[in-house]
């Protein structure tokens, strides 16, 4: 373990209230909005979060991902899949966790069920990927349960006079659903996955999670421990380095930070310039900032006499979105252009509004070096048949994001982000220091993340 | 792509050798990797994410990846495929492991191929199989109507098709055919040596084997040089035959031009190394199709045919679609590292041991 004799860290300063960055606010630039603002998009919530350092082995033990798989995803609600990937009876997959895997299976009654992926015999596991089957029946010896737990088949019966049927029903785990996500806690004695959640599903409300299809889901292997990769994700702190070509038109360090029982949530605007430039963009640069217009071609688009870039943006992305979603006319110029990120903890990442984001990170084995980043998109479809989710599509560890051209133009933005992620877990291994230290206000997610993480360790 | 930095003021802007040239306003500059190391020139800093990104790939609204060097290639082929997940977490989600995606991906799309003799058996099953992993096609032959039926396939697969009446043993015919081909396609990646005069006894065999087996291949990959050169993945396979390796029950110029083209592969292979070209040889052993020499021989001569399949130690001949495979992969970027290489595929029909 790192300790260090030189840096002497100050005492912790209150969180929740302090400085903020002189650029207009988020809610001031909500005023300017063309359309009726939600109240979802005006609520505010600051908290006083005890956690401005953490100890850098957090990303790096051994000793710390044990404690993680013990108090943490053993006791947590984790998503596990979508509905709509196990849509018919018998239709099941395999989620895992550090080396824990979860059997998720839709039973005949319809109902979503999850158990340890473990045979009660002799410990092989009952399914070895995803799949549709009548029964869940071991492939060693063949000991087999009906899709509700309880034990169908046992080949010679007469050889286990020990086995009582009943006792051998599979353990279960709970489960809950929201948007169509399917959750799963290991922990008999963890709260409602209704408490949980809280107040999150009021936030998506307007944006029916629900009613979406999985359009992408590209699966990243990092070199990184999931915390430095998910950490990468829940702050806008980063763009000014990370995402230059972008400040012209992005509203980074006057991002609005939020924090309620078990979920935060940052907003970051785009088509209104970043306080870190020193000039004033005109409404074309920002709009061909975040387009990416090359200054040797003619732009795609101009933004017209008397409407600002933010106003052209969001009745373009209108318009998009017509077909799909009847609203589209009443959704508000923030909703169209600007970037809602929510964090459920501990690793779930469902983004606001029509972005179609939705991230999730864990870690790979149980390895702290390791992590896996995924990328899903939900987006909106027409009519009543949905279409039929996208196939997982892994990229190793140093395949470029742009191979999955599934993920559009942002391919080249998440690749900007992962550039860094290897790097920060080579740093962290050459430290002399031994804390890693947040921002008070736009790392309010990351302290938010932290302080719960703290509590389930300590718990 | 280029832009300013909004924070520098230094302007990045892709090179076609896939690296980024930075400058300023004084006029100074250097030469960067995407990566952000310096290269050269007087400008030793930059930004590694504005690099990045202004240099990388980049998928553009139509779903395509564009690269530093203005290719324009669909995006999915261009996936490496070899990242299969070290881990078994691949078996989470629906459906997953079956790995569709993870296919080798050849990265043949988009590109032009060259085939010559190919409307029937081996050669049209090369073009078919080029058009199908996304290639467009020059194809030549002696006969029209072939050429005709064979353009409409290969269309079908949604290849452009240039055709040419040929004979091959007309080496102006040929290099002329070549040329019009990279003009009509825009360049050549693939070239694939197929046209032969076939088997045949006596003496008088000897000449015409020697101008369309060898003559052709020598005209016709010095006509192609030049094009292939200027491809990021120019290649060359010649056909040979498992006749130059084992004797085969009579002394042949068929055999003997054969060898020769295996020699002249494995020269060539070095010769243009330095320009980027690979050469290859696919060597066939006995290939069945309707219309084709083994049917033939088949009716003709059975105690031959006979005696030929019992030395096929997988128990059959092989089809044109089989060497067609070899031929494409030893012809695509996947082949990166192979060259010189005389790839037999035979099925186990010759018995000499491959060192």
């Amino acid at each position: 373990m790192a300790t260090s004799p030189t840096i002497e860290y100050p005492a912790e300063i209150p969180a929740g209230q302090g400085p903020r960055s002189s650029g207009i606010s988020y809610q001031q630039l909500l005023d300017d909005d063309t359309r009726s603002v939600p109240e979802v998009l005006r609520w505010e919530s600051a908290r006083e979060l005890p956690v401005v350092r953490v100890p850098l082995e957090r990303y790096t033990s051994r000793e710390f991902h044990d404690l993680e798989v013990e108090k943490l995803w053993k006791r947590v609600w984790q998503f596990v899949c979508r509905e709509e990937e196990i849509p018919e009876p018998g239709d099941h997959m395999v989620y895992e966790i550090a080396e824990i895997q979860i059997l998720v299976v839709r039973g005949h009654d319809r109902k979503i069920r999850a158990f340890a992926n473990s045979c009660l015999h002799r410990g092989r596991a009952l399914k070895d990927c995803a799949g549709r089957s009548e029964n869940i029946r071991c492939p060693f010896h063949g000991w087999t349960w009906n899709l509700d737990g309880s034990m169908k088949e046992l080949p010679c019966r007469w050889d286990f006079p020990h086995v009582d049927r009943d006792e051998y029903r599979l353990p279960e785990y709970r489960t809950g659903t929201w948007a169509g996500f399917v959750f799963v806690n290991m922990d008999p004695e963890a709260p409602s996955f209704e408490s949980y959640l809280g107040d999150l599903p009021r936030h998506f409300e307007r944006w029916d999670l629900a009613k979406r299809y999985k359009e992408a889901h590209v699966a990243h292997l990092m070199h990184c421990n999931w915390k430095v990769a998910q950490e990468a994700f829940m702050e806008a702190y980063h763009v000014v380095a990370t995402h230059p070509q972008i400040l012209a038109g992005i509203g980074d360090s006057n991002s609005q930070y939020d924090v309620w029982d078990n979920f935060s949530r940052a907003m970051t605007a785009n088509m209104t310039p970043s306080p870190h430039i020193d000039y004033e963009p005109d409404e074309q640069e920002m709009l061909q900032s975040i387009v990416t217009t090359s200054l040797d071609e003619a732009p795609m688009l101009r933004v017209p006499e008397g409407m600002t870039a933010r106003q052209l943006f969001a009745q373009m992305a209108r318009m998009q979105l017509q077909s799909t979603v009847p609203s589209a006319t009443d959704l508000t110029d923030a909703e169209m252009n600007d970037s809602f990120y929510y964090t459920l903890f501990p690793n779930f990442h469902p983004w606001g509004a029509y972005n179609r984001i939705v991230y999730r990170f864990r870690p790979l084995g149980n390895d702290p070096d390791r992590s896996i980043m995924e990328v899903l998109y939900l987006a909106p479809y027409r009519g009543s048949r949905r279409p039929e989710p996208a196939e997982i599509h892994w990229l190793d560890y140093d395949e470029p994001w742009t191979h999955a051209p599934e993920l559009g133009p942002l391919a080249k933005i998440f690749a900007q982000d992962t550039f860094n992620l290897p790097k920060v877990q080579r740093g962290l291994k050459s430290a002399s220091h031994s804390h890693a230290t947040f921002a008070n206000y736009q790392e309010t997610k990351i302290r938010h993340f932290h302080t719960l993480l703290e509590k389930y360790i300590a718990a | 792509m280029k832009l300013r930095h909004p924070l520098s003021g230094l302007v990045y802007e892709s090179r076609e050798d896939g690296n980024v040239e930075v400058s300023d306003d004084q006029g100074r500059s250097g030469v960067f990797t995407t990566a952000g190391r310096w290269i050269r020139g007087e400008l030793r800093e930059a930004d590694p994410h504005f690099a990045g990104f202004v240099a990388g790939p980049m998928i553009n609204a139509a779903g395509r990846i564009q690269g530093s060097r203005g290719s324009d290639k669909k995006a999915a082929p261009a996936r490496t495929g070899v990242a299969v997940p070290t881990f078994d977490t691949r078996n989470d989600g629906p459906r997953a492991g079956r790995h569709k995606e993870r296919e080798m991906d050849l990265g043949l799309d988009g590109r032009k191929a060259l085939v010559t003799a190919a409307t029937r058996g081996i050669g049209l099953a090369i073009a078919q199989t080029l058009a199908d992993q996304g290639c467009d096609l020059a194809i030549c032959a002696r006969g029209e109507a072939g050429l005709e039926t064979a353009r409409k396939d290969l269309e079908g697969r949604g290849a452009k098709v240039f055709t040419q009446v040929v004979d091959v043993a007309d080496g102006d015919a040929l290099t002329a055919f070549v040329s019009g081909a990279a003009e009509e396609l825009g360049g050549l990646d693939v070239y694939v040596s197929n046209a032969s005069a076939g088997g045949g006894p006596g003496e008088k065999a000897w000449q015409p084997t020697f101008e369309i087996d060898v003559m052709g291949a020598v005209r016709g990959v010095g006509a192609a040089t030049p094009h292939l050169a200027q491809s990021d993945a120019g290649s060359v396979v010649i056909i040979s035959s498992t006749a130059a390796l084992e004797y085969l029950g009579m002394p042949q110029a068929y055999n003997a031009m054969k060898a020769a083209l295996i020699s002249f592969a494995s020269d060539m292979s070095q010769a243009l190394a330095p320009q980027g070209v690979r050469v290859n040889t696919v060597s066939p052993g006995p290939v069945y199709f309707e219309g084709g020499n083994w049917e033939m021989i088949k009716q003709a001569m059975p105690a031959m045919y006979e005696s030929a399949l019992a030395q096929c130690a997988i128990g059959r001949m092989g089809t044109p679609e089989e060497v067609a495979r070899a031929v494409v992969f030893l012809s695509s970027p996947a082949a990166s590292l192979v060259t010189g290489a005389n790839l037999v595929v035979d099925g186990g029909f010759t018995k000499r041991s491959a060192f």
